[in-house]
Formats: structure tokens, C-alpha cells, sequence
């Protein structure tokens, strides 16, 4: 297991110091460079030279991306632009509220995502199917920043009944206002993946519901739910899991638009405003710690996988 | 040359049986039409009168007005051109840029497969959107910058599927025929194999469409993607967001036309892949597998 554990992250090593240096060399090529956004559009060559050799923007560029690398591995992404404190410390700060919402939004998908997918597969073709189905492509299809505005007008502007911009609340300190504020941006992210859960789920078990040990299991005489619950379920959810992973990944940094439309204050809406002021330690910080989640989690998958299913042989 | 367009007419004639993918369409050329005749038609996305401003749907506008006092119709007819200009050109680019790398990967295999695909794969490393961000830092907020990073976040869908492509058709007949005869790796590659995989690439075009018309508005929605004072969807409904009290069919409207465009593509491409191909669901189906009756 450990062994496996450790290949995997040796071929994921590459990915990310080749996506590590694209976005370090993205930024470097910045026409007029970073200098622009440190020293201010204005600044005279007293303070365009201060700023440029506080930042070491002098050294040559390999020199400038060999320390950025090396402080990157050990977590120092360097001091915000704007904010004048640590990058590091910055996003640490915004982490939990980000995370705490892509772990609500699973919760979210998967309680809507599996009944539905369960109840189109068992008829499919039925017209509970045809509703299921068109439901899922709505689902994928209502863009999230619009979905995210229905549901303040419905439940905030109309109704009273939960806050139209949503604060971090840590669920371990007040549960029920951490739930108030965490609904509606939840229900967003949880209703667009859920189309693509049930979606998937629903073929997945369309396919199994096909396979022999079904119709060994009917001709047994099992009931239908102990067939379609215990069995069926269980080889279905396999690659499943696979997704919910990558789903859970995405939320990570694919929240940068619910996270806007709530104004909640996780890592996507961080970016954002390191990208509006061109903040570009920040930027960077941002997108590499994002990228390390975003391939942890994929690890995580891969490894949980790979013990839950014994026909694959991680040795 | 007769078979190919009698076929074609019939995907066409097939398309406008089912009822979903038959609105879909009629709801597309009818936006493209007001998009590309917008100039002649009795609009004016621009006219300010602020004495007019936030008013609801009326007999003159029919739906409502901004907090400028513009016409929000109008504004959202001129935003369909530039969704539909920036979506389509951000395909094009994740087309030309996409199918030559899937099909050059596919035909060579090895290191040529591998450098690839490994281009791709850190394409694929970041969300989309992340990745269409952090294009615009770089690039500067314009509608060019938009359109390029929509298209660069489309280039690894192109090249996987062109590569799957390739990868069935390298061994066949003829194809070994062309390489006995002489032909060479490019006249293979773009005369031989090409032609033979135009459909799951124009399904993908489709597919895409839907896609770019989603990140571009995304970005708009976020204040980076094309700059004001240009119309478009996102940066309607970024702006309708402040005004859900005062004026709450400023946000919803045009987010019916934004989300009502997404649908029909996406039904369109559903449909055309189960035409063109023979299964019901390109984000699922892996050729035949879970397929639905």
C-alpha cells in the first residue's frame, strides 16, 4: 500500500512542477512585468528601482525561479502586493471556509444525485426516467451564478428566510448559523453536480442491472430492494467514488463562481481579488496551493479506490 | 458528393423530429439572426436616460430597463453577438490547436504521444475557470484575452478525442494502404484519417459551444471577462445582482435568454452525438457502454 501510495505521487510530481513553473513563467511574461503592479502605474525609476531590487526582480531569471521554487516546496510563496502579509498565511486564512463549503455541497449532491439516479435506472425509459433526465441536463445546464441569484431572490429577497450574502461561520462553534449561511451557496454547488452524479450513477447502474449475477440473484428469489441495495449499489458506486472525488477537487477551486455570488470569503474570491489587483505573489499562491489540493485529492481517490475494490492489485 | 448531402439533410430531418433538439435549434438560428441583424432591428443598447432607469418590463421595454435607463432587451440581443463571437472563436482556436496535436499524438504514438499528451494533461491540471483567470492576468482584461482563454481550456477535449480517433483507424485497410503506396505522414493524417473523424469532432464543436457560452459569462460574471461598456450576459447579470431588490427582472431575464443558449447546445449535442455516433450522452458513454435503449 505504501509502496503504491508513493509511485503515485512520484507520477504526480511531474504534473505539478511542470503546471508550477507554466503559471510562475505565465506571470513572469507579464507584459511590463510584475514591477507595474508593485510599484504603482505612477512610480518614478527611484521607486521602480527600490521596489525592483526589494523584490529581487533584478537577479537573472533562472537565479528568480530557482528561489521561487525552493520557497515554494517549503510553503513561502512570498508577501502579498496589497496585503503586505505572508501569502501563505493569507490563503490559510480563507482554506477552512472553502473547505467547509465543498464538504456541504457534497453532502448537497449526493443526497440529491443518488435517489434520483437510483429511481430513473430501475424504469429506464419510464417517464419518471424522461423527468429525472431532464432534470439532471437542467441541472448541468442553468449556469451556477444565475442559479445562485434565483435562490437569494427566492429565499433571501422574498421569503426573509436565510441571509442573501454568506459569511464563514465554523460549523463546530454555532452549527445553526454556520448552516444558515451555508445553505443557499451549498444548494448551488450541490444541484450542478448532482446532474453530473446522477448522470453517471444512472448508467453505471443501468449497465450492472444488465450484468449475470442479477439475474442469479432473481432467480434465487431475493427480494428486488436487497437485490437493487445491496448488490447492484455496491458494484455501482466503485466508479463512483472516482467521481465524487474529482467532483470534490473542483469545488476546491471551481467555486470561484458561487463563491462570488454569495460573497463568501473562501480561496476562489481571494484569487479573484489577487487577480483584479494584479497582486501576483498572490496569484501564484493561490493557483499552486489550489493545484496541490486539487491533486491530493486525486491521490486520495486513487488510493481510497484502490482499497475498496480488491480486483485492483496496488502492489 | 449527392450522398454526402442527402445525408446530411437527413441528420438535419432527423434532428427536427424529436421535439427537444428541434426547439433547440429554432431557438439558436433565431438568436444568431437577432445577433448578426441587431444593427437593423429597432435597438439601442446604449441610450442612457437615467430618468428612466430600473423600470420594470413595459410595452416599450420589454424587459425593463437598466440602471442607466437602457433598454435590457436590446442589451441582451447585442451581448448574444458577443457571447456567440467569443464562444465560436474560442472553439475555433481549441480546434485548430486541439485536432492537430490529438491527431499528430495519435498517428506517431510514442514520445511525440507522450510530450503531448503531457501538454495536455497540465492544461487539464487546473479548473477551467482558474485557468481562463489566470490567462487574463496575464493577458489584460479585452474581449481577445476572453476568447483566447476559453479556447485554450477547450484545446484538451479536441485533442483527446481526435486522438481516440486516430487511434481506431491508424490500423485500418485503408490507411496502411495510403502508407504502402507512398503517401506521406501529413497527406495520412489530414486526407485520410480527417475525414473519416468529422463527427465526434463536430459533435465536440457543439458540445464546446455550450461550454465557452458558459465560462465566457462565468468570466463576465466575475468582472474579467469582456470589458464594459460592451454588452454581454455575465456582466447583465453581475450587475442585476445589486438590483435583486429594486429590480428583480434585471438579473432574471437575461439569465433565462444565457441559460435557455447553454440548453440548446447541449441538447443539440446530445442529440446530433446520438445521430452522428450512436450514443445518447457524450459526458458519460464511453462508446456503447451504458448506453440507454
Amino acid at each position: 500500500m505504501i509502496g503504491f501510495v508513493l509511485r503515485r505521487l512520484l507520477q504526480l510530481a511531474p504534473v505539478l512542477l511542470l503546471a508550477s513553473t507554466a503559471i510562475w513563467a505565465m506571470i513572469y511574461a507579464v507584459p511590463g512585468g510584475p514591477i507595474g503592479a508593485i510599484a504603482g502605474d505612477n512610480a518614478n525609476p527611484e521607486q521602480i528601482a527600490a521596489a525592483t531590487a526589494q523584490f529581487g526582480l533584478d537577479r537573472p531569471v533562472l537565479v528568480q525561479y530557482a528561489d521561487w521554487l525552493w520557497n515554494a516546496i517549503r510553503g513561502d510563496f512570498g508577501i502579498s502586493i496589497r496585503g503586505r502579509a505572508p501569502v501563505l498565511q493569507l490563503i490559510g486564512e480563507r482554506l477552512p471556509a472553502t473547505l467547509q463549503l465543498a464538504v456541504a455541497a457534497t453532502i448537497v449532491s449526493l443526497v440529491i444525485g443518488i435517489p434520483v439516479a437510483i429511481a430513473s435506472a430501475l424504469r429506464p425509459g419510464s417517464w419518471l426516467d424522461r423527468v429525472l433526465s431532464g432534470w439532471s441536463a437542467l441541472a448541468l445546464g442553468v449556469p451556477t451564478f444565475w442559479l445562485g441569484i434565483l435562490l437569494i431572490l427566492v429565499f433571501a429577497v422574498e421569503l426573509r428566510w436565510l441571509p442573501s450574502a454568506s459569511a464563514y461561520v465554523p460549523i463546530w462553534e454555532n452549527p445553526i448559523g454556520a448552516l444558515r449561511n451555508l445553505a443557499l451557496p451549498a444548494l448551488t454547488l450541490g444541484i450542478y453536480v448532482s446532474g453530473i452524479l446522477a448522470r453517471f450513477l444512472r448508467a453505471s447502474l443501468v449497465s450492472e442491472l444488465r450484468a449475470d449475477y442479477v439475474r442469479t440473484a432473481r432467480s434465487k428469489g431475493l427480494p428486488e430492494r436487497q437485490i437493487v441495495g445491496v448488490h447492484i449499489l455496491r458494484n455501482a458506486l466503485l466508479p463512483f467514488v472516482t467521481i465524487v472525488g474529482l467532483m470534490m477537487a473542483n469545488f476546491i477551486g471551481g467555486a470561484v463562481v458561487t463563491e462570488a455570488v454569495f460573497t463568501y470569503p473562501g480561496i476562489g474570491r481571494l484569487l479573484i481579488q489577487a487577480i483584479s489587483t494584479r497582486d501576483y505573489p498572490l496569484i501564484q499562491g493561490c493557483i499552486v496551493i489550489i493545484l496541490v489540493l486539487y491533486i491530493a485529492i486525486n491521490l486520495a481517490v486513487d488510493v481510497l479506490y484502490a482499497y475498496i475494490d480488491p480486483r485492483i492489485d496496488y502492489r | 458528393m449527392k450522398k454526402i448531402a442527402s445525408r446530411k439533410l437527413s441528420i438535419l430531418g432527423r434532428l427536427l423530429a424529436s421535439k427537444g433538439s428541434a426547439l433547440a435549434l429554432i431557438f439558436l438560428v433565431g438568436i444568431t439572426l437577432a445577433a448578426i441583424f441587431a444593427d437593423f432591428l429597432p435597438l439601442n443598447p446604449v441610450g442612457q436616460k437615467l430618468a428612466n432607469a430600473l423600470k420594470g418590463p413595459s410595452a416599450t421595454n420589454w424587459f425593463g430597463t437598466d440602471e442607466l435607463g437602457r433598454d435590457i432587451l436590446s442589451r441582451v440581443i447585442f451581448g448574444a453577438r458577443t457571447s456567440l463571437v467569443t464562444a465560436g472563436g474560442a472553439v475555433m482556436i481549441a480546434a485548430l490547436v486541439g485536432v492537430p496535436i490529438g491527431l499528430v499524438a495519435g498517428f506517431f504514438g510514442g514520445w511525440r504521444d507522450a510530450a503531448l499528451m503531457r501538454f495536455v494533461d497540465v492544461l487539464l491540471a487546473l479548473p477551467a475557470i482558474l485557468f481562463a483567470m489566470a490567462m487574463i492576468a496575464v493577458l489584460g482584461r479585452s474581449q481577445a484575452a476572453a476568447l483566447i482563454a476559453v479556447g485554450l481550456t477547450g484545446i484538451p477535449s479536441f485533442a483527446r478525442i481526435t486522438r481516440a480517433q486516430v487511434l481506431t483507424l491508424r490500423k485500418r485497410d485503408f490507411v496502411t494502404a495510403v502508407e504502402a503506396f507512398g503517401g506521406t505522414a501529413t497527406y495520412n493524417m489530414f486526407r485520410t484519417i480527417l475525414p473519416n473523424s468529422w463527427s465526434p469532432i463536430f459533435v465536440q464543436v457543439v458540445v464546446l459551444c455550450s461550454v465557452a457560452i458558459l465560462l465566457e459569462a462565468a468570466l463576465s460574471f466575475l468582472g474579467v471577462g469582456v470589458p464594459p461598456p460592451t454588452p454581454s450576459w455575465g456582466e447583465m447579470l453581475r450587475t442585476g445582482k445589486s438590483y435583486l431588490h429594486e429590480a428583480p427582472y434585471y438579473a432574471v431575464l437575461p439569465g433565462i435568454v444565457l441559460t435557455l443558449t447553454i440548453l440548446s447546445f447541449d441538447v443539440l449535442g446530445r442529440a446530433l452525438s446520438g445521430l452522428l455516433e450512436g450514443h445518447r450522452d457524450p459526458i458519460i458513454a464511453p462508446k456503447g457502454e451504458g448506453a440507454t435503449p
